[in-house]
């Protein structure tokens, strides 16, 4: 059975889909109402993001566009140092989408909500002509704990480490695998970082700066905090984890791990004294086992980001450039 | 290896030499991975005209982009052409104003596609150097076997022997050239002696990591300081002197040397492959585009290409000309020098 | 303009292969170079280009000899 403008128009279709499929899985106190908003409990210094998924292939290996469009929004909560606590989910449903595809996507997301600790609080469907693809928007909502440290790409300072938690580029490489039918066993990292976070916050450690490794990947980020905390960054791509298979994906494309997009990984940048304790901690946090020191903050009269590469020389990183378009000679 | 290379080539006080390297990989791998700042101040790397897709004329990109817009036709490319300026737009805006070109990853991706839409007409920007000519000759002898009659081919193809005759006689200050490896896998590493000889300049075959490269630079430096001019490999679990036999007769088929436009350098003589003979069916118009047309006065691109000048010299690099407005073709390329240049020098 | 990857042969039946590459497998064009499954192969644009020795260390040692007399 199959998505038709009908489902989009308020009525009976509509009410049906709703109960079976979205209310069905997102069952909650809140969401059970049926009010025209969530009233939920909450006060303090809120934090409230939005993000779009616009993905496709909608499912691929490692995930789909519903646990993603989680992972995403509580990971953009958690880097800013709140915890995630309710979302909403705005579904832009195609016309000749599979209802039961709708539903695989539903029950992700509503599974990877289940283990970030967040209710889906409040919903919107909507129904467009189009040949069966689906887009999400959400808004996260999240409140920073007082005795949580402040943290913000503007507050590296001298002498920081620079924590990575994983390997690069899988989320990137494993939807590009899909997109040209490329065999590998490469799998989308999505996850939601919520333990880790917690983890590193609760610690005691004094982490200056999260953020995690979406578009434009680590470099990106790298110059964004160096930008903002008027410092240089120094790392290695030595150090820097990436997966074997990815990293082949990457030379066969002529693409760079260091500038691909990942969905559940992130970078810490902490006090010196509290690089060890940190590495331990996110190793022996869920989806941490790679984590990886690979660089450190200096001073430095540029804002650049300087990369020790494998042959020992030094590269700045610039900007990502166009769409990072496959090179092939 | 019992000499520390890395100490000699950073420690290395003697006269100042230059070193150019002819292949838009190396280019892109020097960058990449730092090479210059291992290497004493006194040893210098020029880029030569080894990015195909920097030495490509604006006519070739106009007629690619006129051939797009006609209706029934789809223009197949790799990557980097689609941002090359012909001398009004490139493929992408054209594309964008709704023209049909499609990226393929390999050259043998257009068998499924003209498969899949048995009515659609396909024309192929076969750009390249020795190494992806062998590898169009051998995709057409798969289109020819299954009897397709709907793919032809735009080529740009162009040979190294007699460029590099050219920046030999062009640039007296060059001391010997990094040797394109793969180029050479095809064509044996033998194809350089000749020059080698007449120019009495030294060239080492080259692969492609960063220890690899260094190796090479360090044979170079070696030979230049006990001025032997002859042809070292260094890549020999990949090289060997005549190189592989069948691929160039497979090469040899199909096409024949022609006069080729560089841009920046003009024309020089059998310095292209068109197809021959019977072949000249599968040919979309590749002869005689040879008409340049700088998008911007200023634009050094001719002068970066053959060593001349760096990209730092060029009025336009950084300013008006950077990788989101390239100027002229060295920008557009991941693997011309303006652009590595910028990409890995901070911006 | 030279980008070219080694792999592994998977299988083939003379005029294509499955080359895998760290995992990453890939059908390309064997048309050029004579191989069998098992060998290491170099890949340039979808194309086989050249077969790679099996042990690569030997002629390491005899470029290194060679490198040394310079």
């Amino acid at each position: 059975m199959r998505i038709t403008m009908a489902h989009g128009s308020g009525g009976q279709a509509t009410s049906e889909l709703i109960e079976s499929i979205f209310a069905k899985h997102f069952a909650n106190p809140v969401l059970s109402r049926m009010d025209d908003s969530g009233i939920v409990p909450g006060a303090g210094s809120l934090a409230i993001t939005t993000d779009s998924f616009v993905v496709t292939p909608l499912c691929f290996a490692g995930g789909n566009i519903g646990a993603l469009c989680v992972c995403g929004t509580v990971n953009d909560l958690l880097m800013s140092g709140a915890v995630p606590k309710y979302i909403t989910c705005g579904f832009i449903l195609e016309e000749g989408l599979e209802i039961s595809l709708l539903e695989e996507i539903v029950i992700s997301l509503a599974d990877t909500a289940r283990e970030a600790g967040v209710l889906i609080v409040a919903g919107d469907t909507k129904v467009v002509g189009g040949s069966g693809g689906l887009y999400i928007n959400t808004t996260g909502v999240g409140f920073v704990p007082d005795h949580y440290p402040a943290v913000s790409g503007a507050l590296c300072k001298e002498g920081d480490v620079i924590l990575l938690s994983g390997t690069l580029g899988d989320h990137h490489a494993a939807i590009l695998s899909a997109r040209m039918g490329m065999t590998n066993p490469i799998r989308s990292d999505s996850a939601p970082l919520v333990q880790m976070v917690k983890n590193l916050m609760e610690s005691g450690i004094r982490v200056h700066a999260m953020r995690d490794v979406t578009r434009g990947g680590l470099a990106t980020i790298l110059r964004e905090f160096a930008a903002a905390s008027d410092v240089s960054l120094r790392i290695s791509e030595k150090l820097v984890p990436v997966d074997t298979t990815v990293r082949a994906f990457c030379d066969l494309l002529g693409l760079d791990p260091l500038y691909m997009g990942n969905e559940g990984k992130m970078i810490a940048v902490v006090d010196k004294e509290d690089a060890q304790d940190a590495l331990r901690m996110m190793r022996g946090s869920t989806y941490g086992e790679n984590t990886a020191i690979i660089g450190t903050v200096i001073k430095c009269e540029s804002h650049h980001v300087f990369a020790e590469t494998k042959t020992g020389g030094t590269r700045i990183l610039s900007a990502l450039h166009g769409e990072g378009l496959p090179r092939i000679c | 290896m019992s000499v520390d290379y890395r100490t000699f080539l950073r420690e290395y006080d003697g006269k100042p030499i230059r070193i150019m390297e002819v292949c838009g990989t190396h280019t892109r791998a020097i960058a990449h991975e730092g090479i210059r700042g291992l290497l004493s101040p006194k040893i210098s790397l020029l880029s030569g005209p080894g990015c195909p897709v920097c030495v490509t004329v604006t006519q070739y990109i106009d007629t690619l982009i006129t051939i797009s817009k006609v209706p029934g036709t789809t223009v197949v490319t790799f990557g980097d052409m689609i941002r090359v300026p012909g001398s009004t737009q490139s493929l992408s805006e054209a594309r964008a104003d709704g023209a049909k070109v499609e990226m393929v990853y390999a050259p043998y991706d257009m068998i499924r596609l003209a498969k899949e839409h048995p009515s659609e007409k396909y024309v192929f920007a076969a750009v390249g150097f020795e190494t992806t000519a062998a590898v169009y000759a051998d995709l057409l002898g798969e289109i020819i076997a299954s009897e397709i009659t709907q793919i032809t081919f735009l080529t740009s193809l162009k040979i190294m022997p007699p460029v590099l005759e050219f920046v030999c006689k062009t640039n007296s200050v060059i001391d010997g050239f990094l040797a394109p490896g793969h180029v050479a896998v095809i064509t044996g590493s033998d194809v350089f002696t000749p020059l080698a000889e007449k120019y009495h300049l030294p060239f080492a075959v080259s692969g492609f990591s960063g220890e690899e490269i260094l190796l090479a630079i360090y044979a170079l430096v070696k030979m230049i300081t006990r001025q032997e001019a002859r042809v070292m490999n260094v890549y020999p679990s990949v090289v060997t002197p005549r190189g592989n036999i069948s691929a160039q007769s497979e090469v040899d088929r199909y096409f024949e040397k022609t006069d080729a436009a560089w841009r920046g350098m003009g024309i020089i003589a059998e310095s292209g492959l068109t197809f021959r003979g019977e072949y000249k069916r599968y040919d979309a118009g590749s002869f005689g585009l040879y008409e340049d047309v700088g998008t911007h006065l200023s634009c050094q691109c001719g002068l970066v290409i053959t060593g001349k000048k760096s990209p730092e010299d060029c009025p336009l690099f950084g300013r008006l000309c950077v990788p989101e407005r390239p100027q002229g073709a060295c920008m557009v390329s991941s693997e011309g020098s303006c652009c590595s240049h910028y990409m890995n020098r901070g911006d | 303009m030279c980008v070219a990857l080694p792999g592994k042969v998977i299988e083939t039946d003379g005029k294509h292969a499955v080359v895998d590459f760290q995992g990453n497998q890939v059908r390309v064009r064997a048309g050029l170079v004579a191989i069998k499954p098992g060998d290491s192969v170099l890949v340039h644009a979808g194309c086989i280009l050249q077969v790679l020795p099996s042990d690569e260390a030997e002629y390491m040692n005899k470029l290194f000899a060679e490198l040394d007399l310079l």
